[in-house]
């Protein structure tokens, strides 16, 4: 789904180095790493905002650099950490901009669009609040509400920057859970950024750490400790 | 497109048509209601009252739709692309570039920035160069407030040169100016209505096309841009309309303050929606209402005093401005 060709990450300096690596569909890809080490970066090379110093990022088979705006937004959606409320907005027209990538000039939603906003809100689970504001709902009804109009955006691909960030442990669980539900039900290749280590420990997650030593990216096999973890990501012994 | 609120759009227009035949009966000389009908399907050259229905009283009415529709439209733009519901084209420093420009041409005593079409091409550059200013700084500052302050320090750096030419000019074109600088919907005549309506159609046609970026936009540049949004295009267009409503209307009606910042919340609080197609068209109708009721209670009140309409404004605008800091931001 997204594959890295000796890719070397950074905005004006190289962060780190990504040798090889592939993403693959129906999976949920966690990206730890210290603060500043070029996580969100990561997820801006791949949407095309930032352009890598050196290599090929492909996106099924294509690099990211020759995709269309237009291509790229029917190919990703992006969640992003904090979700402001927006006065006067509810929560299913806010769910429905994820369709702008299809409609017309004028943003018109045909029937289909409705019917995948529809189910994108039930897949997440939040029908009671479809028709409230979302200025009134909490900021994890918010985070979900943000997910569902990923969805709505039918995308391949779905890249979150630190989704769980400001969200309570309950919620943290129900994210996660849901994600892992979409992940496998309509294959989707999910990549977010974390500091919740030991979480994703929990729902045993493929984890790619940014290595502080060897300035690359690692995608580290399951099983591994969390104090290997801190040491090589953190550089806590 | 208006489900669910066609109610309030039918009363909204309805009370456009009251606010308009207001303002068309107001003024000093009283005009009988035949001679409106005569003005317009049976138009009697010599008769005085149908005269000053055609070549006064019309004019100003379209001039405060047009000021009033514009202005407010233009308010809703600036304030979606920068995120910022206390941007408008005045208080960033648009108008007073615009100002600027036409102070330059109407001081200047070149024959040419005189007429017409020398002070709205001077105007129409002048608001388009400070938007383009203004854009630029956009890039730079991530604070709201920031850009807010930057189109303050515009408008004053701006003004200091207009105060500069006021001083070395003569004192007939003194005074043009600074009859002008009051704002006016009064001084618009037929003639220059072909124009105008023109300018203004082709700015309201471009709009439409932004309904959707303008929707986008509401989530931030980063999201709209992932919904397949071009941010580029849209900013360029977003003040290139921009430009044309404020240019067209400071050369012809002078500076309005207010109108272009009160107007867009107010019609956000009345419609809740963040519908932009919506809300462009309620910006259409409710800031013609409001300028052509402020207008009409200028005429009322000229036997007593007159008023001029930037400080009218401003007078009204202000402090709902200041209610909308203190419930809203705080």
């Amino acid at each position: 789904m997204i594959e890295f060709e000796k890719v070397s990450i950074g905005y004006d300096r190289i962060l780190y180095q990504i040798e090889d690596l592939k993403l693959n569909a129906s999976q949920i890809y966690v990206l730890i790493g210290r603060n500043g080490s070029g996580k969100s970066t990561l997820l801006s090379s791949i949407t095309g905002e930032i352009k890598p110093i050196k290599g090929k990022i492909l996106i099924e088979n294509q690099e990211v650099s020759v995709l269309s705006q237009k291509d790229k937004s029917q190919k990703i959606s992006i969640v992003l950490p904090k979700n402001d409320s927006i006065p006067y907005l509810n929560v299913r027209d806010y769910i429905a901009l994820g369709r702008y990538p299809y409609t017309n000039t004028l943003g018109k939603l045909t029937e289909v669009d409705q019917e995948v906003i529809e189910t994108s809100i039930v897949q997440v689970g939040i029908e009671k609040i479809a028709d409230k504001y979302t200025s009134i709902i909490s900021d994890g009804e918010r985070q979900l509400a943000a997910i569902a109009r990923a969805l709505a955006q039918d995308t391949p691909i779905i890249l979150m920057d630190e989704p769980t960030a400001f969200l309570d442990y309950g919620n943290r669980i129900k994210v996660l859970k849901i994600l892992q539900n979409l992940a496998l039900a309509q294959k989707k290749c999910i990549l977010l950024s974390s500091h919740d280590i030991d979480l994703c420990l929990d729902f045993n997650l493929p984890l790619l750490l940014i290595d502080q030593q060897t300035q690359k990216l690692i995608q580290l096999e399951k099983g591994t400790q969390k104090a290997k973890i801190l040491e090589v990501g953190f550089g806590i012994s | 497109m208006f489900k669910g609120k066609s109610i309030l759009f039918v009363a909204l227009t309805t009370i456009l048509i009251v606010a308009a035949t207001i303002h068309l009966f107001s003024g000093q000389i009283s005009i009988a209601y035949s001679d409106f009908l005569n003005a317009i399907w049976d138009f009697d050259p010599n008769d005085t009252e149908q005269i000053i229905v055609r070549e006064i009283r019309l004019p100003r009415m379209v001039a405060g739709l047009i000021a009033g529709s514009g202005l407010a439209v233009s308010g809703m733009l600036m304030q979606t692309l920068f995120n910022n519901p206390l941007a408008g084209p005045y208080v960033l420093g648009i108008n007073s570039g615009s100002s600027l420009f036409v102070a330059l041409s109407m001081l200047s005593g070149f024959t040419f920035f005189q007429t017409n079409l020398g002070i709205a091409g001077a105007a129409l550059t002048g608001a388009f160069i400070s938007g383009i200013v203004i854009l630029f700084f956009s890039y730079h500052l991530r604070s709201a407030v920031s850009l807010l302050l930057v189109g303050l320090m515009l408008g004053g750096f701006t003004s200091s040169i207009v105060s500069i030419l006021e001083m070395q000019s003569g004192a007939q074109e003194l005074k043009s100016f600074t009859l002008w600088s009051m704002g006016s919907l009064q001084h618009v005549v037929n003639s220059q209505l072909p124009f105008i309506l023109t300018l203004f159609s082709i700015a309201t046609l471009l709009v439409v096309f932004l309904i959707k970026p303008l929707n986008a936009m509401i989530l931030g540049e980063k999201a709209a841009e992932n919904l397949g949004i071009n941010l580029n295009r849209f900013r360029l267009i977003c003040i290139g309309v921009t430009s044309i409503y404020a240019g067209l209307i400071t050369a012809f009606c002078g500076p309005i303050a207010f109108v272009g910042l009160a107007v867009p919340n107010l019609t956000r609080i009345i419609l809740k929606t963040q519908n932009h197609g919506k809300l462009i068209f309620a910006n259409i109708i409710i800031g013609s209402i409001f300028l052509l009721i402020v207008d009409s209670g200028i005429q009322l009140m000229e036997p007593i005093i007159a008023l001029p309409l930037n400080a009218v404004t401003s007078l009204i605008g202000a402090p709902f401005i200041i209610y909308i800091v203190i419930k809203k931001m705080r």
